[in-house]
């Protein structure tokens, strides 16, 4: 533009001038939802000094606009673009979230945590999703009769009362009782809350390997077998002379199972191993957490039966395969709901039921 | 959620002169029996004449050949695609993602259905008779009874059967009982 010759004075009259014959043109360069009240208003005395134009210049014009079209251009190319020299590596190593460097989502090929994804429910899975999911929603419906007006209830953190002044701002008090325990609430069912199978943990605690760590191998090699996942190792926190651990010796195995793998597990365990145990009679009422977590665990023999151990048995060293803990994590809020859904997924239990 | 690499374990720092004897055993059997007599030792008599250490515990080859598989590296070599096997990789991501979502929201909206059709339900039953009549509203508080389900029995057992691509050699045993 010509404009962008004259000297800096003259330009702000220029422009000024040009500014407000286009409004009355109507033709502005670039629309905005307050373009016309701000051009209606008066420019004050305090912003006649700025300059009405930025120096940076977009030279944007809606022609060149118009003719971008990149699929034309890439049909139209006769001969293949040449193959970039840059290759992308993904960094190694994670230093951080402030890093410039970040490293791509899993769920990317070029990631180096990349696997490829679910290709298909497991079977536990869409069993879940066309019949329990509705079963156990008709089970736990709770009417609620339109107009209905909920009591109010007390708070659950206390706030003080401003009977002193030093009472504003002070954090609130927790709930009363002896323990002063916050639990969780139980939400009822709804076809937004079904209680559901979220992961498994399964732990195992290798005393053998306080003296040698071949234990803790054998037992890793186990646990990776079974779940399918490369056990975590963890340190004795502290030492307790009594089970005769002592502080930061390696001595348990943890593997967290999600999504399809978890189902497996669960499947596995239900189908397969459980009903071989000898005289089993269910999983003890009094498991759980209050939060919806149910435990049970395997002996030296019942991890015996599972057939990834089973069918190499005799590569592994002889009485040195672990039991180990198994507990599967629910969206359910009680025990109660976590035991509906397991045993409307075959998992029986026994004895006196405690939530 | 940011990415975590995973870091050394106490294992691998176990394993490591374990697995390197290992290697070496196994890749160069040769040069691990011609030891170079660089070191000058006291005796001038063969140490082969000094009778062997019966106490010294024979390892388990298989305790060493678990710790070498254990050792594995933890990632397998991150993929290197070309532009069009890239391209080809994010539509089918896209569209697997795509379907995913719409399953879901249809698993959803069934349930949604369901779940409204049974309110309606209530509600006819709640309203079914005029308030004083005798047996007024008494199907309703019997459908909101939840007797036994979180008790022992609340699924029977006997239901709780997964699905399965082909039905079983026995499909139903009509002897069992409880």
């Amino acid at each position: 533009m010509a404009l962008q010759e004259l000297p800096s004075a003259m330009r702000q009259l220029a422009n000024r001038h040009a500014r407000s014959t286009a409004v009355a043109i109507g033709q502005f360069p670039r629309r905005y939802a307050s373009g016309q009240a701000a051009a209606v208003q008066e420019v004050s005395e305090d912003l006649q000094d700025l300059e009405p134009q930025s120096s940076l210049s977009t030279r944007f014009s809606p022609k060149k606009a118009a003719g971008f079209d990149p699929v034309k251009r890439a049909e139209g190319r006769k001969i293949e673009l040449p193959s970039s020299r840059y290759q992308y590596r993904s960094p190694r190593y994670y230093r951080g979230p402030l890093h410039p460097h970040q490293p791509p989502p899993t769920s990317d090929p070029a990631s180096r945590q990349f696997v490829p994804g679910p290709f298909s429910h497991t079977r536990l899975e869409q069993t879940f999703q066309s019949t329990i999911a509705s079963d156990l929603m008709t089970l736990g419906y709770a009417h609620r009769p339109p107009g209905t007006v909920d009591i109010p209830k007390s708070d659950r953190l206390r706030t003080w009362d401003d009977s002193s002044p030093y009472h504003k701002n002070r954090p609130k008090r927790g709930p009363r009782g002896p323990e002063g325990v916050l639990r969780l609430i139980e939400r009822d069912i709804s076809w937004r809350n079904i209680p559901k199978i979220q992961g498994v943990t399964v732990h195992s605690m290798v005393k053998g390997a306080m003296d040698d760590s071949a234990y803790l191998h054998i037992a890793g090699m186990a646990l990776q077998a079974v779940t399918g996942v490369k056990p975590k190792v963890f340190k004795a926190t502290q030492g307790v002379a009594s089970f005769g651990i002592r502080q930061g010796m390696p001595i348990s195995l943890t593997c967290t199972l999600r999504n399809n793998q978890a189902y497996e597990f669960v499947d596995k365990c239900i189908n397969l191993v459980l009903p071989k145990l000898k005289d089993w009679e269910g999983v003890e009422g009094t498991t759980g957490d209050s939060s919806g977590n149910i435990s049970f665990g395997f002996n030296r023999d019942g991890a015996l039966l599972f057939p990834e151990i089973e069918v190499n048995y005799d590569m592994y060293p002889p009485k040195m395969i672990p039991g180990f803990h198994v507990t599967i994590h629910t969206s359910a809020t009680s025990d109660r709901h976590a035991r509906l859904l397991l045993s409307a997924m075959g998992l029986p239990f026994h004895g006196k039921l405690v939530d | 959620m940011a990415v975590k690499m995973p870091s050394h374990t106490s294992i691998t720092r176990l394993l490591s002169p374990l697995v390197n004897s290992f290697r070496t055993v196994s890749l160069n059997p040769s040069a691990s029996l011609a030891k170079p007599s660089t070191i000058r030792s006291f005796s001038t008599s063969s140490t082969h004449l000094a009778p062997p250490n019966k106490n010294a515990k024979q390892a388990d080859p298989r305790i060493s050949l678990i710790r070498y598989h254990m050792q594995h590296p933890k990632t397998p070599r991150p993929l290197k695609l070309s532009r069009m096997r890239a391209l080809r990789h994010w539509t089918i991501h896209r569209a697997w993602m795509l379907a995913r979502r719409k399953r879901k929201e249809a698993e959803e909206n069934e349930l949604q259905r369901m779940y409204q059709s049974m309110h309606s339900a209530c509600e006819e039953l709640r309203l079914m008779d005029p308030p004083g009549s005798k047996d007024a509203g008494r199907l309703y508080r019997i459908a909101m009874e939840k007797k036994g389900i979180f008790g022992h029995g609340g699924v029977p057992i006997e239901y709780a059967r997964a699905q399965t691509d082909t039905p079983a050699k026995e499909p139903w045993n009509h002897e069992w009982t409880r």
